[in-house]
């Protein structure tokens, strides 16, 4: 039984999604216990795949393949588990903010939430303050994340966060916002929790703020 | 010495670079043309779906436009092959085409090193305006760009403040970026007010609009109006889309390659569209590169190569790149040897405008030493490339070898006299020996360029632009100031 587990962790490593959907359902079907399937073969996996991305053995492609096998393998055990059980950073509302086309920021900051545990939600580009609140209402994320590149369209994130306040919802979320011409003050001025400069330290003070 | 007359002769000049084959020229170029007629790419600007659909384009689902082959092909035809810009003054300044390279900095760091205090700190508007000042000054250097986001200045009109900063402290052509149309607008009412009017800024262009549209598929309503405005004007853009390999592009370069040119043409047709024989600018096509540990987008990688500047040159474009700069964190010597080289590279692959010179840590900070060391290391590129050998009865002297024969020396001679100040000497460089050197102080390369740095700044005073002129300017940006604190 150990070796599947291991066989597990070592598929999810090498991103193999269907092969570790099958494995966990074939461990299953053995009668082992869900949670020890979780501990021993997806988290160890994912454990292995950050030791090495932080090592800079394993490129970021590879742990978003990594990633998406976890989820597969987690598929099949999430209706076994407690809620409390299913493992996961926060899970971390997403979008460039309204009028603005600029995603790749965004999307870097998404992809390196995503390696790092982060369950996301990408509300993609152009995204109106009353998307957020919908989303918001719906997903209850703990992490609201805008972006914005231009200096017409950063006062969106100021918009965006009233409109939070209006729905009774800002208390209910963190939010993070970055960008290029976006500073710390900025963030402070509209009452941001916190600016984050690039993708890198995006992940470290998206983790502070759900610690 | 005798008088002789040679016929047949073959000099070469220079070093010959290419780096892409006739075929893979007309495989990438067919390729982007694939893209835009099968994919096609967005365009967030009505007047721009206007003119492409009046022009034949295929516009679907709200704005997505297939451009057919021929369009692109008419405006190859219709683009300026070359582009005169002048200085401040009216002076020709930069002659935009062919193999001619001409060098500048980057635009909107939003660090500095501080010159005086060497700690690194959020730029301002002195930062902007000491950047401008060194390049005024720097002999090597030919145009102007702000190298600073000032962090001062209101942020809805830090680019009004960088385009007055930049026309009133320095005489050099103006490369200008604007992330908004009206910014755009205003810069360029600027310039009119220094060239006294439209007319004149059309017959002695000294400014430049640089767009970066979102990416090669996505052309933002703000680049796309800022291309329009500038073409219709009939003034120079750079337009370059901005694209990652492994993101917004395949991962692979020929593919980025394809992608990109085709987000490049695409432009180029619009531009054409909007009026014809408008002046338009190539960036090196080709994507930027992640660093896929890191997803961080390295300045200095050397995979992309100059293979977009092959390209370019086939179409008989002028072309716009990046060099001068680094990934490393401070001025060492990592930034050194990145700027060097990615300056050697672009200069023999026939890059004419090479930005981004002083940038460091994948562009977030500037700095003006690397600024100083970039100009230094132009002139050693300049001297080595311009180094053409001649040969004549003067130059290679067999009647003075034969008189001072193997006994004598020829330090004392009148041909040593003659010539001896013909080599190029460094600034920066030191060549001094050991004891000298430590009798000098024995500073390092990065102490000596930040002592000329400061004294630069010391004494360096550009030449003013008159009064009223000055103030027709300030006006502009005090006016956008004035709107941005009404709506705020």
């Amino acid at each position: 039984m150990a070796d599947i587990l291991q066989k597990i962790a070592s598929k999810l490593y090498q991103g193999e999604e269907e092969e570790v959907a099958e494995l966990v359902q074939q461990v299953l079907d053995q009668g082992m216990d869900p949670q020890e399937i979780l501990s021993g073969g997806l988290i160890a996996g994912m454990d292995e795949v950050g030791r090495d991305f932080k090592a800079g053995d394993l490129f970021v492609p590879e742990v978003l393949i990594a990633a998406r096998a976890m989820h597969a393998g987690m598929n099949v055990l999430r209706p076994l588990l407690a809620e409390s059980d299913v493992p996961t950073a926060g899970r971390y509302l997403i979008g460039t903010v309204k009028g603005d086309l600029h995603d790749i920021g965004k999307n870097l900051v998404k992809m390196m939430l995503e390696g790092a545990g982060f369950e996301t939600i990408d509300l993609g580009a152009d995204t109106k303050p009353d998307a957020f609140v919908d989303a918001v209402r719906e997903h209850q994320p703990k992490i609201v994340g805008m972006s914005a590149l231009l200096t017409t369209t950063m006062v969106n994130m100021k918009t965006t966060i009233e409109a939070l306040e209006e729905a009774g919802l800002r208390h209910t979320v963190k939010i993070m916002v970055g960008g290029a011409p976006v500073t710390e003050a900025f963030a402070e001025e509209i009452g941001a929790d916190a600016y984050a400069s690039d993708a890198a330290s995006a992940v470290e003070v998206a983790r502070s703020l759900v610690a | 010495m005798m008088n002789t007359l040679h016929s047949q002769h073959s000099l070469y000049r220079s070093v010959v670079f290419r780096s892409l084959t006739d075929d893979q020229i007309a495989r990438l170029h067919e390729a982007s043309l694939e893209i835009m007629a099968r994919t096609g790419m967005r365009f967030y600007d009505q007047e721009a779906l206007d003119l492409f659909k009046k022009a034949g384009a295929d516009v679907s689902d709200g704005n997505l436009v297939r451009i057919p082959p021929h369009l692109v092909e008419w405006a190859l035809r219709t683009v300026p092959k070359s582009i005169t810009i002048y200085d401040r003054d009216g002076r020709r300044a930069m002659a935009l085409g062919g193999y001619r390279s001409y060098f500048g900095v980057g635009s909107d760091c939003k660090y500095i090193y501080g010159p005086y205090t060497g700690e690194r700190r959020q730029a301002v508007l002195d930062d902007v305006v000491n950047g401008v000042h060194l390049v005024d000054a720097l002999p090597n250097l030919d145009f102007v760009m702000s190298m600073f986001m000032p962090a001062d200045v209101p942020v809805e009109t830090y680019e009004r403040h960088q385009m007055e900063v930049m026309l009133r402290e320095s005489h050099k052509p103006i490369v200008f970026v604007g992330l908004e149309a009206a910014s755009t607008v205003d810069a360029v009412g600027m310039a009119m007010a220094v060239a006294g009017g439209l007319e004149s800024l059309q017959r002695y262009p000294f400014v430049i609009n640089y767009v970066n549209p979102t990416s090669a598929f996505k052309h933002d309503q703000e680049g796309v109006q800022r291309l329009l405005f500038a073409a219709e004007r009939n003034l120079p853009t750079i337009y370059v889309p901005v694209d990652y390999r492994g993101m917004t592009a395949p991962v692979t370069i020929a593919g980025a390659m394809a992608l990109s040119n085709a987000g490049q043409l695409a432009g180029l047709v619009l531009s054409q569209l909007k009026r014809e024989g408008s002046p338009f600018i190539w960036g090196a096509a080709g994507g930027s590169t992640l660093d896929m540990r890191s997803m961080v987008a390295s300045y200095a990688a050397p995979d992309r190569g100059l293979f977009g500047c092959d390209l370019a040159h086939h179409y008989g474009v002028p072309i716009f790149g990046t060099a001068g700069c680094s990934d490393a964190k401070v001025f060492d010597a990592q930034a050194a040897a990145e700027a060097a080289v990615s300056l050697f590279a672009n200069v023999v692959a026939g890059v004419n405008l090479i930005h981004d010179i002083g940038y460091l840590d994948c562009a977030t900070t500037g700095s003006l030493e690397l600024v100083v060391f970039c100009d230094e290391f132009i002139g050693w590129i300049r001297r080595y490339l311009q180094g053409q050998l001649e040969i004549s009865e003067e130059t290679l002297a067999l009647d003075l070898i034969h008189e001072v024969g193997p006994d004598g020396n020829f330090l004392e001679t009148g041909h040593t006299l003659r010539h001896c100040r013909e080599d190029w000497l460094p600034n920066l460089l030191d060549r001094r020996d050991y004891n000298n050197w430590v009798a000098a102080g024995a500073t390092t390369l990065q102490e000596r360029a930040n002592q000329r740095v400061r004294e630069i700044l010391e004494t360096h005073r550009p030449k003013p632009l008159p009064d009223e002129v000055q103030r027709q300017v300030k006006a502009i940006t005090q006016h956008a100031d004035a709107e941005a604190r009404r709506t705020a």
